[in-house]
């Protein structure tokens, strides 16, 4: 245990270190091969993750045999065995804030399954990122371009507050963590500072974040009235007992939450079931307000418009914070909190239902645009809609799952989406280019199986997690979201393939000053081909084999969801659901026939017969212009809020101007007017000064001579 | 030779001091200003050696040879810092730094 | 001494004030020199007067009281000539007359410093920079005429109320009060010179030293003062304006 602490402290602070050299002898010495600092940061701190995340399997793997051994016993021996409580332990860096009567607020670090899961997403992908700048941020003559040093020491500052997030032991460092990303997030989208596009979209990212962490912070703020303490396991221990508590067993829950939050907090039966009540009242605040943070951060639909504008941002920026790690922050805090999440029906009830609504809005805006990026960043948002939709229904693991391997086909997708634009000098709009199979094989290929990934062709990584979430949305009560999921899923495939099809097949076209594309060199091509590998394989970690499963040898469910247990046992318990069976593959079959209709209506529309979607949209009346202009959403802020704020900012600069200035400048004039007499006195001459010294030292010599 | 005034001296440093304030007051001229100020020296120098003559020892004339030294230095950095300001606004005028607008 | 010696001090002092205002120059009016030399006259007058009241039956005064009246009336004269020039020969007076003062009373060697100091160095430094000044303006009407900032004198009434004052009331006090016995100097082992040397080496040794840092720093700060750069308008190039080069460069 005492290695995994000091191991995992080095995982955020490898690449802080190699971010903050850069900014110390990157800027003035090294210049163009600055990159290597964050690149040695990140790649020790991969081995960092790696040595934690072997030390948590070699944990997790005793306890479950232990649990094995127990349970063929027959003893009891519940969840709570030793080596499993030690892996939810949080341990302290150093004790931050004293709050007073013995309670600090410390900077904890909790290394479990779950912080695992999300360390092997965030730092290998964020290595293989980094990586692909050091091509993707130079021409094409390997001329660094102008702010080189400072996109990476951007980037390794990223990667400290994403591993600090992931990496947190209780809801403060969580949040610090939390706020350190939307920094990073607003800085690199603002790369660009120059374009006033990329300077507005890095404002309204921060400002819409903003409203969401306004939400989150309230929620921590009420979790710490409510609990006294912040440290994840304690809070999440007292929610399920508190949720336990039935009005009679008190003998069985007071010892245990004196135990956790303290005798002075719960001295008696009485405050105890004063704080049960109180917990059961607020848990449905506190579990709606923390989403709220998680709607912000994972973009979900009121607060989601901050994402396609993001793709401002250099593209590997996109890849890393928009796709893969930073905007799946706000899964990992509902998967964290999953207990408070299960303990009230109405937060999951929303959660699920935002999670539906964003994943078909989202996909019906992605069928209709142009920008490459921007279609995968509302591929994004439609993702992400399915992990809180999982969420919501209670596959925690599923969501995780689907977190998981997203990771790998987005960033591959937007890394694609980057070697084309990077081929194409900056274009990006797929109306000005087609055609390019020829001329990008590899970006071609990867970009291709990635697609195949996404549209949830069988066999590939979304296509387990994807249907494991429709599998459990349709079990669970709440059918619609899952119906939506499937519908989301033929959008999914459409749009995916509608992009495949007109940026690489059908006729050869390049935009209007691009001689000739040519593909990216090995720093671009070979992040690329890892991350089509892991497309393509990642997804094995969670089925295993067994006679009879989907084409007659594979089942969902395998060690992944295993490894996972022990977080969301808890939640399991509040939740008090069956578990959610995984019988018959119908469901499978039809998903798969439903990702090939799309891929195959793509294919015919877009590239047989291009004059049908022109006919679709203008006989679909209104809906096209609709989805074209995403929902009006913008608009709709704009004229809601913005217009609003803004008039109510000229009327306070107008009285401020008129008004205050007015009022300031007559309080300021009037020592003017009164030292006006004064001033005559004072002429700068030299002199004039040295005759009144002199008739002061007469007057003094006079007054003091005569006595 | 010796001559036990020392009223004299002191009357004569006094006179001097208040001609040279006086100097320094009106003159418009730097480098005359300057010189009025050696003037206040001067007196104070006499009034220092008629004091030292009252009280009968040599502390009067050595603190003159300080205020010959002081006097030394003030003329160097006074001629140093005229030069500059002539430099800057080619005349000798003290008037012409006058720049608050009184 | 004689009573109500302090009248004749303010006497003197009034009749000085006077000349002063009406000696100092007064910008295109012409000098009144001839009422200027009568006040001198008459307050040389009454000052005579003065010191023989204040020397008694002393041997030998004369000579002392004529150097005083020397010195007093250089530095009037100093004060109120239009001509810079002028004032420094003027000034060379008063040091000349100081000098004499001194040795007369005894204490040679401050005289001797004193007209090899000032007379010697600081006087011709003076002079030098004061033709460095003016040599722009050989040529000019300004040469034969003088400066216009020269020719007025700025604020007479109350400077010259002023000075009169400060000196009236400390020559009273000069005159009023009982300084005891005056003795003369002792002289220990040989002359003046020897002593003050004795004096300054053992009771001022610290004091001589730091006198001498003093002088060293003040050469050091003149050095440095006056062969400083004076920044010209011309040699502040326009630069570009801030954020220039971050709109030229590539937006991606």
């Amino acid at each position: 245990m005492e290695t995994l602490r000091s191991t995992a402290i080095w995982i955020p602070l490898l690449p802080l270190i190699g971010s903050l050299l850069v900014g110390a002898i990157g800027l003035r010495w090294l210049k163009d091969r600055s990159h290597w600092l964050v690149i040695g940061g990140v790649a020790l701190a991969l081995v960092a993750v790696l040595s934690v995340v072997s030390t948590v399997v070699g944990e997790a793997g005793r306890a479950h045999n232990v649990d094995a051994v127990a349970a063929n016993e027959g003893i009891e021996l519940a969840h709570t065995s030793e080596h499993d409580s030690k892996l939810s332990e949080s341990f302290t860096i150093y004790k931050w804030m004293n709050m007073g009567a013995g309670s600090w607020l410390d900077v904890s670090f909790r290394v479990d399954q779950l912080t695992s899961v999300m360390l092997l997403v965030v730092v290998p992908i964020g290595f293989l990122i980094v990586c692909y700048s050091v091509g993707y941020m130079r021409d094409h003559h390997g001329h660094p371009e102008r702010g080189y040093e400072r996109f990476f020491a951007f980037l390794g500052l990223f990667l400290f507050s994403m591993t600090v997030l992931v990496l947190a032991g209780n809801f403060l460092v969580l949040f610090v963590g939390w706020e350190l990303v939307g920094l990073s997030s607003f800085l690199l989208i603002g790369f660009y500072y120059q374009k006033p596009e990329a300077a507005k979209a890095a404002r309204k990212a921060f400002i819409v974040n903003r409203v969401g962490d306004f939400g989150f912070a309230l929620g921590i703020w009420l979790i710490y009235l409510t609990f006294g303490t912040l440290d994840y396991q304690t809070v999440f221990d007292s929610v399920s007992l508190a949720m336990r508590f039935d009005g009679d067993n008190y003998a069985a829950i007071v010892p245990q939450l004196q135990g956790l939050l303290g005798t002075e907090r719960v001295p008696d039966v009485t405050a105890a079931s004063a704080l049960v009540l109180q917990v059961q009242d607020r848990i449905t605040w506190i579990a709606l307000l923390l989403f709220c943070g998680a709607m912000g951060k994972s973009a979900q639909l009121p607060l989601h418009v901050w994402l396609p504008d993001a793709m401002e941002g250099p593209t590997p920026v996109s890849a890393l914070i928009h796709a893969a790690t930073m905007v799946t922050a706000g899964v990992y805090l509902v998967a964290r909190c999953s207990v408070i999440f299960a303990a009230s029906p109405v937060a999951m009830w929303f959660v699920g239902s935002i999670g539906a609504a964003t994943a078909l809005f989202a996909a019906t805006i992605a069928l209709t645009q142009y920008d490459m990026k921007r279609i995968l960043a509302y591929s994004t948002l439609s993702q992400l809609g399915y992990m809180f939709l999982a969420l919501g229904v209670g596959a925690f693991d599923s969501a995780v799952f689907h977190l998981y391997t997203h990771a790998f086909f987005k960033a591959c997708l937007f890394l694609g989406a980057g070697s084309v634009m990077h081929a194409m000098d900056g274009v990006i709009d797929v109306t000005k280019f087609g055609g390019l199979k020829k001329d990008l094989p590899i970006t071609y290929r990867t970009f291709l199986i990635s697609s195949l990934a996404l549209a949830g062709v069988p066999l590939l990584s979304a296509f387990w997690s994807k249907d494991e979430i429709i599998h459990a949305a349709l079990a669970g009560n709440m059918p619609l979201l899952g119906w939506i999921g499937l519908l989301t899923a033929l959008l999914t495939a459409f749009y995916t393939f509608r992009m495949v099809a007109m940026a690489f097949w059908g006729p050869k076209m390049l935009p209007a000053g691009v001689e000739h594309a040519h593909e990216s060199g090995r720093w671009m091509t070979v992040p690329l081909m890892i991350l089509a590998v892991g497309a393509v394989f990642a997804g094995y970690v969670g089925v295993h084999f067994k006679s009879g499963g989907f084409l007659g040898f594979l089942e969902p469910h395998g060690t992944f969801h295993h490894f996972l247990e022990p977080v969301f046992a808890g939640a399991k318990v509040v939740l008090a659901a069956a578990p959610i069976a995984h019988e018959g593959h119908a469901l499978m079959y039809w998903s798969s026939a439903i990702a090939f209709l799309g891929i195959t209506n793509a294919w015919y529309f877009y590239t047989k017969r291009p004059t049908i979607p022109g006919a679709i949209a203008l006989a679909s009346g209104p809906i096209y212009p609709l989805f074209k202009n995403k929902y009006y959403v913008d608009e709709i802020y704009d004229a809601i809020f913005v217009q609003p704020l803004r008039k109510l900012g000229r009327f306070f600069f107008g009285s401020d101007r008129y008004g205050i200035n007015s009022l300031l400048f007559v309080i300021g004039n009037l020592p003017r007017v009164l030292g006006f007499g004064l001033r005559t006195g004072q002429q700068g001459a030299m002199q004039g000064y040295a005759l009144g010294m002199i008739l002061g030292l007469v007057a003094l010599l006079w007054f003091v001579l005569q006595g | 030779m010796e001559m036990a005034a020392p009223q004299v001296l002191m009357i004569v440093g006094a006179l001097l001091f208040g001609i040279g304030v006086i100097g320094f007051l009106t003159r418009r001229n730097m480098i005359v200003m300057f010189l009025s100020t050696e003037i206040m020296f001067q007196g104070v120098l006499t009034n220092l050696v008629g004091m030292g003559l009252l009280r009968g020892d040599l502390n009067g004339q050595a603190l003159g040879i300080f205020v010959l030294v002081i006097a030394a230095v003030e003329a160097g950095l006074g001629l140093a810092i005229v030069v500059m300001l002539y430099r800057r606004r080619g005349t000798l005028d003290a008037d012409g730094w006058r720049t608050m607008r009184g | 001494m004689i009573e109500n010696l302090v009248y004749i001090v303010y006497a003197v002092t009034a009749l000085g004030a006077v000349a002063l205002f009406v000696g100092l120059p007064r910008g295109d009016k012409p000098q009144r020199n001839g009422l200027l030399f009568i006040c001198m006259a008459l307050a040389a007058g009454v000052s005579y007067f003065m010191f023989d009241a204040m020397l008694g039956s002393v041997g030998g005064k004369v000579p002392l009281i004529v150097l005083s009246l020397l010195s007093i009336g250089g530095a009037l004269r100093m004060v109120t000539h239009p001509q810079p020039v002028y004032s420094a020969l003027y000034f060379i007076m008063v040091i000349l007359a100081t000098t004499a003062i001194l040795v007369l009373c005894g204490a040679e060697f401050l005289g001797f410093a004193l007209a090899m100091v000032y007379a010697g160095a600081i006087l011709v430094t003076y002079v030098f920079v004061l033709m460095l000044s003016q040599q722009s303006t050989l040529h000019s009407d300004a040469f034969t005429q003088g400066f216009d900032y020269d020719r007025e004198a700025r604020e007479p009434f109350w400077a010259v109320a002023a000075g009169s004052l400060l000196a009236a009331t400390v020559g009273a006090v000069i005159v009023e009060r009982d300084w005891g016995g005056i003795e003369t100097v002792a002289v220990e082992g040989g002359d003046n010179t020897v002593a003050l040397g004795r004096i300054l080496m053992t009771q001022y040794a610290i004091s001589v030293e730091l006198a001498a840092v003093l002088l060293m720093v003040a050469m050091i700060g003149a050095i440095a003062v006056a062969r400083k750069h004076i920044p010209q308008a011309e040699d502040l190039t326009p630069r570009r304006p801030l954020g220039a080069a971050g709109r030229e460069a590539k937006p991606y």
